[in-house]
């Protein structure tokens, strides 16, 4: 994996003028993002503006009415998370996603399990659970994640750790981007801090990073873009550097959203 | 970041290093189990009921093959019941499957049935249990179908199943048990063993120990808990959870055509009336040793001491002359004291 630090030119992952309507609601009106490599995107708005909405089409889950999505440069159309999935994209959702039985190896190899051996013992599909520890191991080191263990069940893990978990995971199969749905919400300030650097570690190896949040403060520190959805559609798009955190909030109620 | 980074009660103490070390010693694991106690309470009932027995009757190798031979059927069902309960769906349609598939083989094998010899064919009894099997997966497929493509509940998908199942069975037998069925399908597998064990408990047996396996060891297994743990999270990894629902429930349901195919071998003929609670015995067995209803957690051997205390207690109580009766009420208490401890244990945890 390539880990160019800083933002480069391609465009890993944007959605253009995309529309949605479930039923009676037009849930996104004109809604674009986009996150180039190495980037940190900040997705605000209110509640009802789309966030999830967006996040979710951008993810395979809900296919647009109109507009399109670019994903590496190319125009895409995804159908399914499987699609999403094929072209690098990970997401780490709001309720983490984590099979709280399974163990922390099972959860993050979920969906990419690692066989044992070859031919017919490979078509038995036998885990190799011993190289599927190493790896998660790995990936976990270099994000500065510790745990007690990786053979543990998620349910015994704390609130951080789940967090730290499910972003390693998203981090391990990703390839050009990473989606993360309220990474903060459940957490405390320390906690919430180490989930910031863990998104900085991210961005650093070379992927996009986009994240909807709430947090505004903290997510405003550490984004290098912001785009503020009102209504559905796109309100701003801008460096994160020249948004206070009452700017944002005026354009999250569309105080400016008409106006500037 | 250091490695206090992430505050837990744990991650205070753990260098990197003992990253990979499980928190409890494989012993202490076992030993926590409802599996382990089960076993412990069925090895207390074998015990308590031999020396309740007169001469010690119970404590007899023709004793233990019938005790084997009758609980062979269930436990079948009951490893059907663990590998859908462990993705979290019900399948209450499993004594009827065998029902129907019993009766659809039995008419089979009485048409190829030699009338004077009383006699079929290898080929004949092969093709019955094909037949048997068929049947099953036919059930299991259409149940997979009711619950992922209608997004029935397993429950009402299932409980529609027993209903047209049962009549099925009764509209194809009038009524009345299959007779003229080949013997030497009693005297080659349902009445045959093999070092005193019965081939239908030694087929039970093995089949649970290699699905024991696909759980513990393989994808199959880990993405099965992986959907009962928490479905959202495996549509969201990406599995096709409706696929795998579909192959769990086919599953499920070959096994009750198993079971229907072993009901023929052991008596001959069938039993309509005979098997309507089976589904729920089985449910008792996976949830009395220890499987989680909601799904998520599995245990192959606890089913198999849950199924195995049911047949002590029925076994046992004939054998010391009280009424069989008895057997359902001690099972019962049993179900609602195993699950009330294994809840207030997983309440301890939280």
């Amino acid at each position: 994996m390539e880990s160019s630090a800083g933002s480069d030119q391609t465009v890993a992952l944007a959605a253009s003028h995309v529309q949605k309507r479930f039923g009676h609601v037009q849930a996104l009106v004109d809604a674009s993002v986009t996150v180039h490599r190495g980037e940190i995107v900040a997705l605000f708005g209110d509640n009802g503006a789309g966030k999830s909405t967006l996040l979710r089409v951008l993810l395979g889950i809900y296919r647009p009415d109109a507009g399109n999505l670019v994903i590496d440069g190319t125009e895409r159309d995804l159908a399914s998370i499987r699609d999403a999935q094929a072209h690098g994209i990970e997401a780490v959702h709001q309720d983490l996603a984590l099979a709280p039985d399974l163990s922390v190896i099972d959860n993050m190899f979920l969906g990419h399990e690692v066989l044992q051996g070859r031919g017919v013992l490979s078509r038995m599909g036998i885990l190799a659970r011993k190289r599927m520890a190493e790896r998660a191991d790995d990936a976990l080191r270099q994000l500065a994640i510790k745990l007690p263990s990786v053979y543990v069940p998620v349910r015994d893990l704390s609130g951080g750790q789940r967090q730290a978990v499910a972003i390693a995971r998203a981090v391990m199969w990703a390839r050009t981007a990473v989606l993360l749905d309220e990474p903060t919400a459940a957490l405390g300030a320390r906690q919430s801090e180490i989930v910031c650097e863990l998104l900085r570690a991210v961005a650093a190896r070379g992927l996009a990073v986009l994240v909807v949040s709430h947090d505004l403060p903290r997510i405003l520190k550490v984004a290098d873009r912001v785009t503020i959805l009102w209504r559905g559609k796109t309100a701003r798009d801008e460096q994160a550097t020249s948004l206070t955190v009452p700017d944002v909030v005026a354009a999250m109620v569309g105080y400016e959203g008409r106006a500037a | 970041m250091s490695a206090a980074a992430i505050p837990s009660k744990q991650s205070a103490e753990a260098a990197p290093d003992e990253q990979a070390v499980p928190q409890k010693s494989a012993l202490r694991r076992l030993t926590s189990t409802t599996a382990f106690y089960i076993f412990l309470v069925d090895i207390a009932l074998v015990i308590g009921f031999t020396f309740l027995s007169q001469n010690q009757v119970f404590w007899s190798l023709q004793n233990f093959e019938s005790l084997l031979g009758n609980g062979a059927e269930a436990l079948l069902l009951a490893t059907a019941v663990t590998m859908m309960l462990a993705a979290g769906i019900f399948d209450l349609s499993l004594g009827a499957n065998l029902i129907l598939s019993s009766v659809v083989g039995a008419i089979v094998l009485s048409h190829l049935t030699n009338s004077r010899t009383q006699h079929a064919s290898a080929g004949a009894i092969l093709l019955t249990l094909v037949v048997c099997l068929a049947v099953g997966a036919v059930i299991g497929l259409v149940n997979g179908f009711l619950i992922t493509y209608l997004r029935i509940n397993s429950l009402i998908a299932t409980l529609g199943m027993l209903g047209i199942c049962t009549g099925l069975g009764f509209v194809l037998s009038h009524g009345s048990d299959i007779t003229g069925v080949a013997t030497n399908i009693q005297s080659g597998f349902g009445l045959h063993s093999v070092l005193d064990i019965p081939y239908p408990a030694l087929v039970a047996v093995l089949i649970l120990v290699a699905l024991w396996f696909v759980l513990r060891y393989t994808r199959y297994g880990a993405r099965t808990l992986a959907i009962g743990s928490n479905r959202t999270s495996a549509e969201r990894a990406g599995l096709r959870v409706r696929t795998h629902l579909i192959s769990l429930t086919m599953l499920g349901g070959i096994l009750g055509g198993l079971a229907g195919f072993v009901d023929v071998s052991r008596f001959d003929t069938t039993n309509t009336s005979g098997h309507t609670l089976d589904a729920l015995a089985a449910l008792t067995a996976a949830v009395v040793g220890g499987n989680a209803l909601q799904g998520g957690r599995a245990t192959m051997f606890g089913t198999l001491w849950g199924a195995v205390l049911a047949y002590v207690i029925l076994d046992g109580l004939v054998v010391i002359g009280v009424s069989a009766f008895y057997q359902e009420i001690a099972t019962g208490l049993v179900l609602w004291v195993a699950v009330a401890i294994d809840s207030s244990r997983y309440r301890r945890r939280e």
